[in-house]
């Protein structure tokens, strides 16, 4: 009997073992892009420059700013960046972690947008913007956004993201 | 010697920490399941059946019988419905057989249909390949009007896994099956290299009844340098040859639209000066549409320096000079997306605007081949998410089609 108790909790712990061993390191978090949320993080930066980048899985000069943001995280721990995905296609979701897993962007807020909601989300961060991609947005201390179409300069990132404190 | 009262308690921990862990194994997996569903108005979509609202793009088209084709794709299939009273009413849903693999359907880049004279249907269409930004074109023909079609066949001829997406086809009185797409072949193995290449291929299914080999297309390169996420637009001229509109990349990154009408010329003209510098995506190609006098009618978007919005033009020489382009839609309700379609004479431009919670169908109709322009007027609206609009033709009518995600699609007479 207690034999039998003992290889019971061995194979529990087996199991466990091999269920935290396979998990991935670091999951990532992303939630979908809301007014509210977005309210919320536009409050937690207030005083605070920041910048928010719109990417899409089918945009290739996308990838390169996420991997400017992926070079700087490396310099800088804390960065004052809120990812934004803008994909809501079959499969979207299973392509948009493997990019972020891949550029280990885990450390930055995530957020997407939901499906039927693509015009409605771009509308609220900014009715101006048409939708090209990449789009990033510096916000300053008075919390104006400064919208950018296209890939941005490692330069102007820089002195963005690593001068703030 | 643990206790077989402590051993009990220590199987129940394990066993709870199970618990607690395994679920969240479980919803981590699930993530990566495609959505399936969305929620609308309090109201679940079951988008695992195949339904036409469910589609993100529609492409419509005529055959010369007048009866319209509707086609798009969900869950790795193409599908279409058949209406004999122009979008009245559609027949049921039919599967296009042998065709089990992914497909683009999105923004710019989705299937295509075309017919000719004699009974055949022809399908184009871009399928991703297992790296980013890799695809092939894909091609699918009937001789019986649907009542077979071929094994898909891939036309790009190179053999690499690159990307071949944005796929155009046309087919003319001759039969003579022309795709042009976007392609990435050029800058294989070359980090400087800027951009995509249009690449097109011909053939003629009559020719090769029965067998469609893979040399029945032989590509050849058009135009290098392009941008890689916009549509191509294409139309006859009146001598026959072909002409393309695409958005090219000048110099540093300014993404203007140029013109080049095959056999007639060997460097495209340049059409809009509007100074958009953008090293990214903006997912908006333009439209073309070639009358009989051989005027060349011109749609198109840019966000530059020197001009933001639609604008529409007219050449009467091949887009070597055109006239002033014409601001269309309000630009600061985020008019976009422009579709136009000349006939007899009347030239439709359709585009889309955006209140920020409404989605508005728009149409601006010159009656004189360009020249001026009566007002614009809204068609209808849509409240959760619309596709591109486009123009069609049919004995001496002109339609428009306008996929709304979820809520059907918009098909009525101009």
């Amino acid at each position: 009997m207690n034999k039998k108790i003992s290889i019971y909790i061995l194979t529990l712990l087996l199991l466990v073992i091999s269920y935290i061993s396979n998990a991935k390191p670091l999951t990532l978090h992303s939630e979908p892009f809301t007014q509210a949320v977005f309210e919320q993080i536009k409050k937690q930066y207030q005083g605070k420059k920041w910048l928010t980048l719109l990417w899409s899985v089918d945009c290739p000069p996308c990838m390169k700013e996420l991997a400017l943001i992926q070079a700087l995280q490396q310099q800088k721990k804390h960065l004052a960046v809120v990812v934004i995905n803008v994909d809501t296609h079959e499969n979207s979701e299973q392509q948009r972690e493997e990019i972020l897993q891949h550029f280990e962007l885990s450390q930055q807020t995530h957020l997407f947008f939901r499906d039927g909601f693509e015009d409605q989300s771009r509308y609220l961060i900014d009715p101006q913007w048409y939708g090209e991609l990449p789009r990033s947005y510096f916000i300053d201390e008075d919390g104006a956004f400064h919208g950018k179409s296209g890939l941005v300069s490692k330069l102007l990132l820089d002195k963005w993201l690593l001068a703030s404190k | 010697m643990i206790s077989a009262k402590k051993r009990n308690r220590l199987g129940y921990v394990v066993f709870f920490t199970l618990l607690i862990v395994m679920p969240s194994a479980f919803a981590g997996h699930e993530q990566h399941q495609p959505m399936a569903k969305s929620k609308k108005n309090g109201r679940e979509i079951n988008c695992q059946q195949v339904a036409i609202r469910c589609a993100k793009t529609v492409t419509s088209a005529f055959s010369p019988n007048g009866d319209l084709w509707r086609l798009w794709s969900q869950n790795k299939g193409l599908y279409y419905q058949i209406s004999t009273d122009n979008g009245g009413h559609f027949s049921i849903t039919k599967q296009v057989p042998l065709v089990d693999e992914k497909i683009s359907s999105r923004n710019e880049n989705r299937p295509k249909i075309a017919f000719d004279n004699e009974q055949g249907v022809y399908l184009s269409w871009a399928m991703p390949r297992k790296r980013k930004y890799t695809a092939d074109i894909r091609f699918s023909y009937s001789n019986d009007y649907g009542k077979s079609f071929s094994s898909p066949i891939t036309v790009n001829d190179d053999d690499l896994l690159t990307g071949h997406s944005f796929n155009e086809m046309i087919v003319n009185e001759q039969g003579d099956v022309s795709i042009v797409w976007l392609d990435g072949r050029l800058k294989q193995g070359k980090k400087s290299a800027q951009g995509s290449a249009i690449f097109m291929a011909t053939a003629n299914m009559k020719n090769s009844a029965d067998t469609i080999a893979k040399q029945t297309f032989i590509n050849k390169e058009v135009v290098n340098g392009t941008c890689v996420c916009c549509r191509l637009a294409v139309d006859y001229n009146r001598q026959g040859n072909l002409a393309i509109l695409w958005r090219h990349i000048y110099g540093d990154n300014i993404r203007e639209f140029a013109i080049t009408t095959l056999n007639e010329q060997s460097t495209p003209y340049q059409v809009s000066y509007d100074h958009w510098q953008i090293n990214g995506c903006p997912h908006q190609g333009g439209a073309l549409s070639i009358d009989a006098n051989n005027r060349y009618h011109l749609v198109w978007f840019n966000q530059g320096d020197k001009g933001k919005g639609i604008f529409y033009a007219n050449s009467d020489n091949a887009g070597k000079t055109s006239t002033t382009p014409l601001a269309v839609g309000e630009q600061l309700a985020q008019a976009a997306h422009p579709h136009m379609n000349e006939n007899n004479g009347i030239v439709d431009i359709v585009w889309t605007q955006f209140t920020g919670t409404q989605h508005q169908l728009w149409h601006q109709r010159s009656i004189n081949a360009g020249k001026s322009f009566a007002a614009a007027t809204i068609i209808t609206t849509a409240a959760s998410g619309a596709d591109r609009p486009f123009v069609l033709q049919w004995q001496g009518k002109s339609y428009v089609s306008w996929q709304r995600f979820q809520q059907g699609h918009w098909f009525t007479q101009l």
